[in-house]
């Protein structure tokens, strides 16, 4: 007989300690083991976790009255701005709102974490006086206990997968993936793979509108589908909230990513209940078929173009394999903490403190993602290019000095004798030939060229002049052909005019 | 064995890692050296059996000697994602089979690309 069962029916179990708890990886093992028949009748719930980091996290907070009292207007936690666009005394702190002076060090997830930790934070709070709120500022030391309210209210977290990172450029960048090696020498990735929450649950059949879920260490719900809910491309999210104050800095922590911002690493679980045998099957899913791609992340794009496809074993192993190439790869999460999230879901249903919900309302599962409507123009690298002046590396200074005149660049690109780039010669590099008595070319120009493709935005191109102190870029093509040179001289004309 | 020298300002121009070298005999690499005006630290890279000679020989010149734990994990820190595993150029850094993060003090050649790439700035270079 196929297995069915209700979530009363399963509670019921719980309540009298009779119930089957297993974890998302101990499932997958009974499924491949014993089949779906026996994993469904003996299965009461599989527990599933995730700990990463949720940029898309922060907490509501309500402070109570001071005497006289205060209609705030801005605020500061620990030094971090939190959004004061409610009532007289609540605020909204977001994790990735950062401190201006400790920038990428510190911010809204580390003053959460602090919170949570039971440490003193201090609050400064300013305010423009009214007849019934006139008290113009605040200056005080909070914790957690002297709160009304902390609720951790998250529009979206918990990615049913996502996309490995790796990067293509010539250079180090630091990015929301992390910190990504030239040339592709590493890659990252996120997520727990077959522990995933709702990769166990793919349809939405039991995780919607009201479910309870470990949330931080403490008792959380599922509020609605997450913002950017990506349903018909298998990138679902969740949008959560739970109750600060029962919550674990174990579980709750404050991220910080070079040269990109702060977060906040966020532990989730859930459980699924086996109602049928459909369930079993799903929660029996493995790495190995979980896919996702690996995506190029020096392309600073929306669209980063996929490199290969792979799968959560190839990304879990440690290395994968690019072209002929095999790269160390790394999560940004952590599954061993996401083992412990689901390990103590587990225990918790075990130990009767913790029933399971029925979702009042089910997420959707059509849908796709929107990209932003831009109503002005972008520009890219191809649009702003000029033509560039170029000269061959047997040229003496004299006739690359005469043509930089003549043609009144600051900029000569040095091509080789099929018209790829193999290097560049500024106007002061000719002036510092002339004042070294230099005649080769070849001995005063740079070899080790940055440059930029056609369909790099404008900014990433001024970001890249700025990092390297440059003021200009050769455009190449794939084989290195010179498309055009793009300097800061464009660069500043073009957004002089648009003032 | 690996050591770090800290030489103080007046020694900076003084040829001891070459004095050291022909007295011990010993064959040094030097896997790092930053000197300017106010001091200079080299690390380096010895032969065990000429290790504890050679520490020797750079004391008796004034130099101070520091021999291992380069880099410190903080266990409170640390979530164990690993992503430090894949920027260490010599391999120090590895995952164990329970996935808790390890660096191997031996291997590590105190080059920092680990320190900012820590989500939980969990790991700090010791000064």
């Amino acid at each position: 007989m196929k297995t069915q069962r209700t979530i009363e029916e399963i509670n019921e179990k719980i309540r009298r300690g009779e119930a089957t708890v297993v974890t998302a990886e101990e499932m997958t093992e009974i499924v491949k083991s014993r089949g779906v028949e026996v994993a469904a009748r003996d299965v009461d719930v599989v527990t599933t976790g995730t700990f990463g980091a949720m940029c898309s996290s922060g907490v509501f907070l309500n402070f109570g009255h001071s005497d006289p009292p205060i209609k705030i207007e801005n605020l500061t936690l620990n030094g971090v701005e939190a959004y004061h666009g409610n009532a007289a005394v609540d605020a909204y702190l977001g994790a990735t709102k950062m401190h201006p002076e400790k920038k990428f060090e510190y911010g809204g997830g580390h003053v959460i974490e602090d919170l949570v930790s039971g440490k003193e934070v201090e609050l400064i709070a300013t305010a423009y006086g009214t007849d019934c709120y006139p008290r113009r500022s605040v200056n005080t030391t909070i914790t957690l206990d002297d709160l009304n309210q902390a609720i951790l209210c998250n529009p979206r977290n918990a990615y049913q997968r996502y996309h490995a990172a790796t990067n293509g450029r010539d250079e180090l960048i630091y990015t929301y993936m992390g910190k990504l090696l030239p040339q592709y020498g590493n890659a990252t990735y996120s997520g727990a793979g077959e522990l995933n929450p709702l990769t166990n649950d793919p349809d939405y059949e039991t995780i919607g509108v009201g479910t309870r879920i470990f949330l931080g260490g403490g008792i959380g719900y599922v509020t609605g589908s997450g913002t950017q809910h990506d349903p018909g491309a298998g990138f679902g999210t969740l949008m959560v909230q739970g109750d600060l104050k029962k919550m674990s800095p174990r579980f709750l922590r404050g991220g910080s990513f070079t040269n990109y911002g702060t977060t906040l690493y966020v532990g989730i679980g859930i459980p699924i209940p086996i109602l049928n045998e459909g369930l079993a099957r799903k929660t029996g899913i493995s790495d190995s078929e979980i896919k996702t791609s690996l995506l190029d992340y020096g392309v600073p794009r929306r669209n980063r173009p996929i490199l290969k496809d792979t799968d959560y074993a190839e990304l879990k192993s440690g290395k994968i394999t690019l072209k002929d190439r095999t790269i160390p790869v790394a999560a940004l999460s952590s599954l061993k903490l996401a083992r412990e999230v689901a390990s103590t879901l587990k225990r918790w249903i075990e130990e009767k403190r913790f029933l399971l919900t029925q979702p009042q309302e089910r997420l959707p599962s059509t849908g796709s993602l929107k990209p932003m409507k831009i109503s002005r123009e972008t520009l890219f690298a191809q649009n702003i290019m000029l033509p560039a002046v170029t000269c061959r590396a047997e040229e003496d200074i004299d006739t690359v000095a005469k043509r930089i005149v003549e043609k009144n660049v600051n900029h000569v690109v040095v091509v080789t004798s099929t018209g790829t780039l193999c290097g560049i010669v500024t106007s002061f590099d000719i002036t510092r030939a002339v004042a070294l008595k230099e005649t080769k070319l070849a001995n005063v120009m740079t070899h080790q060229v940055v440059t930029s493709s056609p369909d790099e935005p404008v900014e990433s191109c001024a970001r890249k002049m700025k990092k390297h102190d440059i003021s200009a870029l050769p455009v190449i093509d794939a084989e290195k052909n010179i498309l055009g040179i793009v300097t800061s001289e464009r660069i500043s004309t073009l957004f002089g005019e648009y003032r | 064995m690996k050591a770090r020298l800290k030489f103080d300002k007046q020694r900076t121009a003084e040829p001891i890692i070459s004095t050291v070298v022909l007295k011990t005999k010993a064959l040094i690499n030097i896997l790092k050296a930053e000197v300017d005006e106010s001091a200079g630290e080299v690390l380096i890279e010895v032969p065990d059996d000429k290790a504890e000679s050679t520490i020797a020989a750079f004391k008796q010149e004034g130099v101070a000697v520091q021999v291992g734990g380069f880099i410190e994990i903080s266990r409170q820190r640390c979530i164990d994602c690993g992503h430090c595993i894949t920027l260490c150029p010599v391999q120090a850094i590895s995952a164990e089979e329970d996935l808790t993060v390890k660096i191997d003090q031996d291997r590590c050649i105190n080059c920092g690309a680990c320190v900012d790439c820590c989500p939980t700035r969990a790991i700090s270079m010791l000064q």
